[in-house]
């Protein structure tokens, strides 16, 4: 036993020894890979990924592909590079044509290496992380999800044991009754023949006499229906929270509230005209060419961008777009009937109407309903109250006619706007 | 039944019809009850509507190739890196420098480009910062989009197509409005051209801080 403890003294020395300054190296190098990690977002990731092509080529690699003096170089000032006639900077030139690597002269050695040592942990980290999901990573799935099996089955088991107690408990329960009424037949007074229902019968025949209360009966029948088919009526072609399946998932909450992306970014329609404009898919693009939800999904691109993808045949991993198109069919949610005349800009630039006047807390929706009742005694009575801003050209029109009639000048039809084609050509 | 009972049963009725009637979801997935639904059917075609009358099935239809829609105005550089050089050495804002110009295009600025480039170009938008999304059923970080360069003469970054981002010409930023470069997709269907030169001069502006 004394042995052990010396022999194991003797070893634990050294290790621990070795252990610490493993530990000192590696932290010096987390500092440099966090550093690098900095750089990299703040820099490179406009253009580059670890994985996968973005603009420029996938990073993963880098160290083996290339050597470092000429990665030092390359990053530096990649347009000299190219221009001095490397075959190298050459060949990735002509690999892609409409861009060049930015010229980064503001980095120090120190700052290009610590960026390259961040690419090479991403690459360990998901080189450990794929065997960990061949080895440990499957183990302890494995092993969470039997601990469930077994919580279940061991609950089903107790569940289907009590089961059959209280079954045989019952039963036997019965056999005594059965048994002490055989013995006790005459005992028990026979009950008087009757039917159910007839008690009923007679305690309504009974209530119906009692004239007050039938018309109290009615009374609230009436009442009750009455409330009820008003309510029904008025709301009748009112679509006042609605909310329809949208064919993509698309959450306002996530885009214009978290996001804070402006509703006119997608919704530009609603300033220049009379519709609000359903962003066309190369809109979403503009962000869904680099954000892929992939975090949620497993690294997978998500389901929900991908039907973006597909509308507009567009393949992530070249880059590039087919002539496959087809259009997203969402569906709509704010609908004026066709004899009304509304027009989004007149209201948004015009009248300066915020969009949740209308539209309501839009940016807190995960899925869009109609908020307003969009009836006419709406429109109504906000224009009753809204004052007008009479600080624009149509309003110095008017106010000048009036000035002219105070006056006593003579006011032509001309003047009113008569002259203006759409008067007599709409 | 007296009086009492009277009213009682009264005031109960309409409590229940009140509780009735405002029970209900607060959403639906269908419209309801609609009376006379062609009225609100459009008769002529809204431009997202379905259309049987082409063979694609869009109202939305993009113009016969070689023809030019009235008002349109038509970018004689095309998306390659030479005319992006070509643009940025001929062209000028034809825009008047004026206020209310500055001030539009200021505007049109934080609605359009803020988002990635940050309200003062610096590469800081809204959507390159951390955000938590929090919602019924999860809670989750949102990925980051990748900054792009700050076009502040204090930060001295470098465009990915040479020279500095502050001394991007006024061509040369109508382009990458118009197209996109990298991870920036065109905006020319967001921006009209008379837009597009609006944020020009905003942006130039930016290039001073």
């Amino acid at each position: 036993m004394r042995n052990i403890s010396l022999v194991f003294e003797r070893i634990a020395r050294p290790v621990s020894l070795v252990l610490v300054l493993l530990f000192a190296v590696s932290a010096l190098q987390a500092q440099d890979v966090k550093e690098g990690a900095k750089l990299f977002k703040a820099n490179c990731s406009t253009c580059h990924k670890v994985f996968g092509k973005l603009t420029g080529p996938e990073l993963a690699g880098v160290n083996e592909r290339r050597d470092e003096a000429w990665l030092l170089k390359w990053i530096h000032n990649a347009p000299s590079v190219i221009a001095s006639g490397d075959p190298i900077a050459k060949e990735l030139d002509a690999q892609f044509p409409n861009s060049t690597m930015t010229a980064f002269p503001q980095f120090s050695e120190d700052q290009i290496k610590n960026i390259l040592a961040y690419v090479k942990s991403e690459e360990d980290k998901k080189a450990a992380a794929g065997a960990d999901g061949a080895t440990g990573g499957g183990g302890t799935a494995g092993t969470a999800s039997s601990d469930v099996n077994n919580f279940m089955i061991i609950g089903l088991i107790a569940v289907i044991v009590l089961a059959f107690v209280v079954i045989l408990v019952l039963n036997k329960v019965i056999r005594t009754l059965e048994r002490v009424i055989t013995s006790n037949k005459d005992l028990i007074p026979q009950p008087v023949a009757q039917a159910p229902g007839k008690d009923y019968v007679a305690m309504l025949k009974r209530l119906a006499k009692n004239k007050k209360l039938v018309f109290f009966a009615v009374l609230m029948l009436i009442i009750f229906l009455g409330s009820a088919g008003w309510k029904t009526l008025w709301n009748v072609g009112v679509h006042e929270g609605y909310m329809p399946v949208q064919p993509i998932k698309f959450s306002h909450q996530l885009h214009a509230g978290v996001n804070q992306i402006d509703c006119q970014y997608c919704h530009g329609g609603a300033y220049k005209s009379k519709n609000a404009s359903i962003p066309s898919a190369n809109v979403c693009m503009n962000c869904h060419t680099g954000i892929t939800a992939s975090e949620k999904y497993d690294g997978e691109l998500s389901p929900e961008i991908a039907k973006i993808y597909r509308a507009l045949d567009y393949d992530p991993e070249t880059m590039e777009y087919g002539p496959n198109t087809r259009p997203i069919e969402w569906v709509r949610i704010h609908n004026l009937p066709d004899f009304a005349y509304f027009n989004h800009s007149q209201h948004v630039v015009v009248a300066g109407v915020e969009c949740q006047t209308c539209h309501g807390p839009v940016e807190t929706m995960e899925e869009v309903y109609q908020y307003s009742q969009l009836t006419m005694k709406w429109c109504i009575d906000c224009h009753q109250n809204t004052e007008v801003n009479a600080d624009n050209a149509y309003y110095e029109q008017l106010i000048a006619a009036h000035e002219k009639l105070k006056k006593g000048e003579k006011v032509t039809a001309a003047l009113l706007g008569g002259l203006e084609c759409g008067k007599c050509h709409y | 039944m007296n009086r009492k009972n009277f009213l009682g049963a009264v005031s109960a009725a309409v409590a229940i019809a009140a509780v009735v009637a405002a029970c209900g979801e607060k959403t639906t997935r269908s419209t309801r009850w609609e009376f006379s639904r062609n009225m609100y059917d459009p008769i002529g075609y809204n431009p997202d509507q379905p259309n049987n009358n082409f063979k694609d099935g869009k109202t939305a239809q993009t113009p016969p190739t070689g023809t030019t829609p009235v008002g349109f105005e038509r970018f004689a550089y095309v998306n390659t890196v030479q005319d992006y050089e070509r643009a940025g050495a001929e062209l000028t804002n034809p825009l008047e420098k004026t206020e209310k110009v500055m001030a539009e295009g200021a505007a049109l600025y934080q609605v359009y480009c803020a988002v990635c480039h940050g309200a003062e170009g610096r590469g800081d938008g809204s959507i390159t910062k951390d955000r938590e999304l929090v919602t019924k059923s999860e809670r989750r970080m949102l990925e980051n989009f990748p900054p792009p360069p700050s076009y502040a003469a204090s930060d001295s970054i470098n465009s990915s197509r040479g020279g500095a981002m502050k001394d991007l010409t006024d061509g040369k930023i109508y382009h990458t409005i118009t197209y996109g470069v990298n991870l920036m997709g065109s905006h020319a269907s967001q921006l009209s051209p008379e837009e597009r030169w609006k944020v020009v001069m905003y942006v130039r502006e930016l290039q001073k801080k």
